[in-house]
């Protein structure tokens, strides 16, 4: 009984996983880029939801969704001040340039918010849930549902809709899409936009469980690099089903073997991945 | 007076420096410049040369670091013989990351080496046998010279100097080579390289080796200097940063740069420790990421392109 | 000249997914040929092309290239075997010198670096490029890269030289001496295949054309007669023909 809790509870924090980790996987298939301070954009978000929250006295239905509009401008932001810029260059500056913007947001959080951690109150969303013998919290059950909702309503905006079709063409193939009228440079910040907003739809559902510290954005980077390699390159799909794999390893490690090396699992997890099958789950080699 | 005159008694009086200034401080600054210099001329063989980009070098230098103090813990002999095991765990985890990789896009490498980083890190945290979080220490009396456990830093530098010269070195030669070459090719256009017969996974994996080699010797010198090794000093992310803006800064993929970058931001660095104290590693952290930043957006050259020097001197 | 091809290539198929870029086609070239390779776009000539090259690999079919079959051998080895091909955009080293470009070429033949040198100079001078040699090579117009892309392709010292729409973009003036230098090329005994859809290319260029549509080779024949089938007359003009009459 305790082992399937522990995996529900994996599926549900693996849900919120799949939802920042198909922003970078969009990102990734969009430009070739990855954002290697997306772990930090969740930390950011996450910040942003407890300043909602203790300074504008906003709950749960506010803030996630201000948290969700901040990152989305600061995801434009980037783009244009920077990605726009690197894009087209060298690999090292591709690689630095978020890289570098990883350590700037992680140790300025430091500077501003120092290492103490500091959470949300558990009472925000309800208290605890009896399902069939198992023990669930409320704010990882809205969590995990929300997430999972939005990671599939991001899998039919990209498939179904036409600034899906008009996103997808761009990352298929640039020069192409340009000569249909479609503009790349927009579509492009687009996806920096949304792919930064799932970090804050995903930033605000994990503050309401987690504890916020600005060092969380280091393995949330990490889980987000293995999920999208797991899930393979460019696929939301696959960042879906990725996500919700790791949640459920991460758990089941921790309490097999202890939290402490639940990490470990993981990145060994991601070294075992690209020997024996980088092209991941479900994407293209 | 011909440039090459010049240039040779600006290195003379550089080296003698930290002989006639006599000053202890500015002396360990000397060799802890060299240091940085070495392990980012190493880093700069697979990052700037092969143009394959690893943020998480430190699992290299935190090999060498760890080995030499565990084979000292082990077996008593001086640290320094510590320092083959370290080159040849490197060049084991060298392999592990690069041959899954470098056939892919060159992000996944970038991503496999924090991976691994990260991993080493935590496990060799929780590890008794390596110390866990108190570390490793190394002799605390120097038993012989080969112990190479000395009261000044002017020994060290000197040592220092000696291997980045051999370092540098040998870079220079494997710049004019065919090698070399091939590494630029694979850097600026990999498709065409392999178009040309570039064996371009098997250079990629030489560079990494050679790379991962000296980084491991640099952090051997390193705990051999210092005589303690924990995993935060050893392995963590700021000596795989501190390696890569120090290369950047100077100009990634040319000769001097980490040196050059080296100059710059060890004093910097020492001075400002000195000055507020351990507590300014925040701010230490902040202005590394908004120089790596600006490098990247603005120079990714670094400096000596800025300078107008001519990149890799070839043919 | 030997009597058995120096390329063969059968029943080569490519498919991504459900689509057949590449579907049964097959090519055999001998020692000393020209071979032009047209058809309309998305024909899947360049994927075939590509096949050839090495830088796709085909799902069926087999390329055997002087006796060494090379069907899974990636890009590298077929520049090893002999097969030097261009980008029909550039892929050029931007911050290396013209001289170094090619170097990278010479490399693969000459293992010391003044070798390298020498023989890359030789190349520079075949395709007019001495004057250029330590130029910083991102400095080059489209002509001069893809001089320089041939230069470099040279330097490997092919048999086979694969040119994929090397004279696009040129200006007349610039296409006459491309025409010539590929003319000098083929008479230091190189084979060559190419791309193009400049007609007046082929027409003076290659000895025999290979017509492709919808991933199969629909006519091979002299140029002139090829130009006058009307199977080939169909594959370019007859869709499009049939498009604009066909409801919307």
């Amino acid at each position: 009984m305790i082992l399937l809790q522990v995996v529900v509870g994996g599926l549900l924090l693996g849900a919120v996983y799949a939802l920042f980790s198909s922003g970078l996987t969009l990102i990734w298939g969009m430009m070739n880029v990855v954002n290697f301070a997306h772990g930090d954009f969740v930390m950011l978000a996450m910040y942003v939801a407890f300043l909602g929250y203790t300074v504008l006295g906003l709950g749960p239905a506010w803030f996630i969704p201000l948290a969700a509009a901040v990152m989305f401008l600061f995801g434009l932001l980037v783009y244009f001040a920077l990605i726009r810029h690197v894009s087209r260059g060298p690999m090292l500056a591709q690689i630095l340039s978020t890289f570098g913007l990883a350590l700037l947001l992680r140790y300025s959080a430091f500077w501003v918010f120092s290492a103490n951690f500091v959470t949300l109150p558990d009472t925000l969303v309800g208290g605890n849930f009896a399902i069939g013998g198992l023990r669930l919290q409320a704010s990882r059950l809205v969590a995990g549902a929300t997430a999972l909702l939005l990671t599939i309503g991001l899998d039919l905006l990209l498939t179904r809709t036409a600034l899906g079709s008009r996103l997808l063409a761009v990352a298929e193939d640039r020069a192409a899409a340009q000569l249909v009228g479609i503009r790349p440079d927009r579509m492009q910040a687009l996806a920096w936009g949304i792919g930064a907003a799932s970090t804050g739809i995903a930033g605000g559902l994990i503050a309401l469980f987690f504890y916020i510290s600005p060092t969380v954005g280091e393995s949330l980077a990490l889980i987000a690099f293995v999920t999208v390699c797991l899930g393979g390159f460019g696929s939301v799909p696959g960042a879906l089903l990725a996500g919700l794999a790791i949640g459920v390893i991460e758990s089941l490690s921790a309490y097999l073997i202890g939290p402490v090396y639940q990490d470990v699992v993981v990145y060994a997890l991601f070294v075992l991945v690209l020997w024996v099958r980088p092209q991941g789950l479900l994407g293209r080699a | 007076m011909s440039r090459r005159f010049t240039a040779l008694v600006v290195v003379a009086v550089l080296l003698a420096a930290p002989l006639l200034l006599g000053n202890a401080f500015l002396q360990r600054v000397a060799a802890l410049v060299m240091l940085a210099a070495i392990s980012a001329s190493a880093w700069n063989l697979i990052g700037g040369y092969a143009g394959q980009v690893s943020i998480g070098h430190a699992v290299f230098f935190g090999a060498g670091a760890y080995s030499a103090l565990l084979v000292y813990k082990l077996t008593d002999w001086p640290p320094i013989a510590g320092a083959p095991v370290g080159v040849a765990v490197s060049l084991l985890l060298a392999c592990v990351i690069g041959l899954p990789t470098f056939r892919l896009r060159g992000h996944y490498f970038s991503m496999a080496t924090i991976a691994v980083a990260e991993l080493i890190r935590i496990v060799v945290s929780n590890w008794q046998f390596v110390g866990a979080a108190v570390g490793l220490m190394g002799p605390a009396v120097p038993r012989s010279l080969a112990d190479l456990s000395f009261l000044s830093p002017l020994p060290y530098f000197y040592l220092f100097a000696a291997v980045l010269a051999v370092l540098l070195f040998l870079t220079w030669q494997m710049q004019r080579s065919r090698m070399g070459f091939y590494l630029g090719a694979i850097r600026a256009g990999e498709r065409a390289a392999l178009s040309l017969g570039v064996p371009v996974l098997r250079y990629k994996l030489l560079a990494l080796l050679l790379s991962a080699g000296f980084t491991a010797l640099a952090g051997s010198l390193y705990a051999v200097m210092v005589g303690f090794v924990d995993a935060e000093s050893a392995l963590g992310i700021l000596i795989s940063v501190q390696m890569v803006i120090i290369a950047a800064l100077g100009g990634a993929g040319t000769l001097f740069g980490p040196l050059l970058g080296a100059a710059i931001l060890i004093p910097l660095q020492e001075t400002t420790n000195a000055l507020f104290g351990g507590g300014g590693t925040g701010l230490t952290y902040i202005v590394y990421g908004a120089i790596i930043l600006l490098i990247a957006r603005f120079r990714p050259g670094g400096l000596l392109e800025l300078l107008h020097w001519r990149r890799r001197r070839v043919a | 000249m030997s009597p058995e091809p120096l390329l063969e290539a059968t029943g080569i198929g490519k498919a991504f997914g459900a689509f057949r870029a590449v579907d049964d086609a097959g090519l055999a070239v001998r020692e000393g040929e020209i071979v032009g390779l047209i058809g309309p776009n998305g024909a899947g000539k360049s994927t075939f092309f590509n096949c050839l090259a090495g830088d796709a690999q085909p799902t069926a079919g087999r390329i055997v290239f002087a006796g060494k079959d090379v069907t899974r051998a990636p890009a590298d080895a077929h520049a090893r075997a002999g097969i030097a091909r261009s980008f029909q955009v550039p892929v050029t080293f931007e911050d290396m010198t013209v001289l170094e470009n090619v170097m990278v070429g010479a490399f693969l033949r000459q293992s010391h670096r003044n070798d390298a040198r020498a023989r890359a100079r030789e190349m520079l001078e075949a395709t007019g490029l001495t004057r250029l040699a330590d130029t910083r090579a991102g400095s080059l117009g489209t002509p001069g890269r893809k001089r320089l892309e041939i230069a470099r392709a040279l330097a490997t010292e092919p048999r086979l030289l694969l040119l994929d729409e090397a004279l696009a973009g040129l200006t007349p003036t610039e296409v006459q001496e491309a025409i010539g230098l590929v003319r000098s090329i083929h008479a230091r005994g190189i084979t060559l295949i190419i791309v193009e859809h400049i007609m007046e290319v082929i027409l003076s260029l290659a000895e025999r054309a290979v017509v492709f549509n919808q991933g199969r080779v629909i006519a091979e024949g002299p140029p002139r007669a090829v130009v006058d089938d009307p199977a080939v007359i169909e594959a370019y003009l007859g869709r499009s023909m049939r498009r604009r009459t066909a409801p919307p």
